[in-house]
């Protein structure tokens, strides 16, 4: 038999009539390789190149023919943790961003899911209206939000005040409004795509349970707690690592809402600036590609840290009962 | 065994009483207190609509009406002219007559049509291409036997993990590197491996019978033909699952199109918008412009997901709950 025959997959042996399964040759690659190459080039070799820059100093100065200039150990990151006041106050943004997001949003969805669970006309359409902002681009929305949140008169939610007569409030320079604003424009984008996932939790719990329920005299308290609640914990946990995930790479908002003057993020001192925009500022504003690269790799380490502690206290909670 | 009916006859029972998963109490009346229950939900669909129908109605203001304060809630006329004002003369200036959405960047071939044409254009070959090539490698990773397989696999499956800034500036320098800064290149390559789709494909095909690959291949097949034929059909409701995430999550794609792009013609829609937030910054006048330039943005992914709605929402519940 000649070699390239034998070596294409569509060949079947004469003799016997059959192929082994594993006889896949050549096309098993051929398939394979435009995924794998692109994947290794554009997926695995930056995250490596990420961790290895984030150990030098890369910056405008320092690169004469662009390239890295010598190592410095753990000096961006012991900069990062030690010294660097603004990656502090994105760190301490950020957790109480993702903090107030994800524990609202779980609470929005499951709310929204539980009250259109029933399938009539008007929930299905209610459902899609609420659904409506996971599809829709963020940055059109975040002009909205810029408009509604202005701090003239001309600002919607001024201008609703203003028949209270409450003078127009500066809502975008108020230190200590950022966060919640930001919060507030992530349930709005977020709480409907939570609630598509609780709904299909709560249609995967057999109608039988609660029958039996109700016959054993249990109230509607008690079915939320001893049944819905207990059953959709998987769907909690998926919602909410997913929910984290997300909230910590928030970016679009800041960048929109709160420009600092020229060439810089976060608004007035830094009220609402977070870690990817920290990230964003550090490597193209400032083009300090060593120490973004740092940053970029602390998101990961925390994101990590942090899905592991909700799978395993998730997990521990089911081992408890 | 200590139970009456055997594990089948259970699972056959379950899947009889499972019904649209609501479950309503005979011996609970419906009583006029839950309907007054609903009115926070209504409430709260007044939020989720307003900010779309001040897009759209504020895009639809004149320059004039757009300044009252406080603003009007239904505009006084409806008028064109942030899109296009037949009134605009570049060479002389007049009070309330605003450059309109398509009568910008005039050094620019086609004006703002370029954005969405890029948009159109990175989007569609992005969603094509990822898939095909995704499709492909979760062929063979599901149906093929070979060395490395697994390994292969699990790199792809943790690669999930990692937030994708991690690489960001690295792919920048990347970009960079080969002179893709500001071309489609930049846009379109470095997007198509795409983990999770072949994850999800890979998660999929495992449902579907070897045998119907191996009995191809006994009728003597080539792997092409089998992917072709019988693989692609059988993924559909699959991609088409997965193309409607892909198109979505790439048009709205903000921060790469974002570093990689420096001259205004390789803009996206996104960009472009942020750009021209940027450049009329509190300027009451150019609100108009630029609310109808996010509607123009939104509008294609709205309408994507109202015309395939069904696949979507199976989509989301297949992903996120297997």
């Amino acid at each position: 038999m000649p070699k390239s025959v034998k070596e294409s997959t569509g060949d079947v042996s004469r003799k016997t009539g059959f192929r082994k399964f594993s006889d896949v040759g050549i096309s098993t690659y051929l398939m394979l390789s435009p995924f794998v190459l692109l994947f290794i080039v554009f997926s695995v070799y930056p995250v490596l190149a990420s961790l290895r820059l984030s150990f030098m100093r890369y910056n405008a100065i320092c690169n004469p023919d662009q390239s890295p200039c010598g190592s410095v150990g753990f000096g961006n990151y012991a900069t990062l943790i030690f010294h660097d006041d603004r990656f502090h106050k994105a760190l301490s943004n950020t957790a109480i961003y993702v903090v107030g997001a994800v524990i609202l949003g779980m609470i929005a969805s499951l709310s929204l899911a539980l009250s259109l669970q029933e399938d009539t006309k008007s929930n299905r359409i209610l459902r899609v209206i609420f659904f409506l902002p996971s599809v829709t681009s963020g940055i059109a929305v975040v002009l909205v939000w810029g408009w509604v949140f202005r701090g003239d008169g001309v600002g919607l939610l001024n201008a609703m005040l203003s028949v209270f007569g409450v003078h127009p409030i500066e809502w975008l320079a108020t230190t200590w409004m950022a966060i919640p604003i930001l919060i507030f424009m992530s349930l709005w984008g977020g709480a409907g795509f939570g609630m598509i996932l609780f709904l299909a939790g709560l249609n995967s719990i057999p109608a039988m349970y609660y029958e039996a329920a109700v016959i054993d005299g249990a109230g509607p308290k008690q079915r939320f707690r001893y049944i819905t609640l207990p059953l959709l914990r998987p769907v909690m946990v998926y919602v909410g690592i997913t929910g984290i995930i997300g909230a910590f790479q928030i970016f679009e908002g800041v960048y929109l809402l709160f420009p600092t003057s020229v060439g810089s993020i976060g608004g007035l001192r830094d009220m609402a600036l977070m870690i990817v925009p920290y990230l964003y500022d550090s490597g193209f504003n400032k083009f300090r590609l060593g120490y973004a690269s740092a940053i970029a790799w602390v998101l990961f380490a925390i994101i990590f840290i942090v899905s592991m502690i909700n799978l395993k206290l998730t997990r521990s909670l089911e081992d408890l009962k | 065994m200590s139970t009456l009916l055997s594990k089948a006859e259970i699972k056959r029972n379950d899947k009889l009483m499972e019904r649209s998963g609501s479950f309503k109490n005979p011996f609970e009346r419906q009583s006029r207190a839950s309907k007054l229950r609903r009115i926070p939900i209504y409430l709260l669909t007044v939020v989720m609509i307003a900010p779309y129908y001040w897009m759209i109605t504020s895009s639809l203001k004149s320059v004039k009406e757009l300044q009252v304060v406080p603003p009007t809630l239904f505009p006084k006329k409806l008028i064109w002219g942030n899109y296009y004002d037949t009134r605009f003369n570049p060479t002389s200036f007049q009070q309330d007559v605003m450059q309109g959405l398509f009568q910008r960047y005039p050094d620019l071939k086609f004006g703002f049509f370029r954005f969405m044409m890029n948009s159109f254009f990175v989007n569609i070959s992005i969603t094509c291409l990822t898939l095909f090539i995704g499709s492909l490698a979760a062929y063979v990773v599901s149906k093929h036997r070979f060395k490395g397989k697994k390994g292969i696999y699990l790199v792809i499956i943790g690669s999930m993990m990692i937030p994708w800034q991690v690489g960001l500036i690295p792919g920048f320098l990347l970009m960079d590197k080969f002179g893709w800064l500001n071309t489609f290149w930049a846009y379109i390559v470095p997007a198509l491996p795409k983990a999770f789709i072949v994850f999800f494909l890979t998660q999929y095909l495992t449902s579907i019978p070897d045998e119907l690959v191996e009995a191809a291949r006994i009728d003597g097949a080539t792997e092409f033909t089998i992917y072709f034929r019988i693989i692609l059909p059988l993924l559909k409701p699959a991609l088409i699952a997965m193309m409607i995430f892909t198109a979505i999550g790439e048009w709205n794609n903000f921060l790469w199109p974002l570093i990689i792009t420096t001259s205004q013609d390789m803009a996206t829609l996104p960009v472009a918008l942020a750009n021209l937030k940027n450049s009329g910054a509190g300027n009451i006048g150019t609100q108009g412009v630029i609310m109808g330039a996010s509607l123009i943005t939104s509008i294609p992914t709205i309408a994507l997901y109202f015309a395939t709605q069904k696949h979507f929402i199976r989509g989301i519940a297949l992903s996120g709950l297997k």
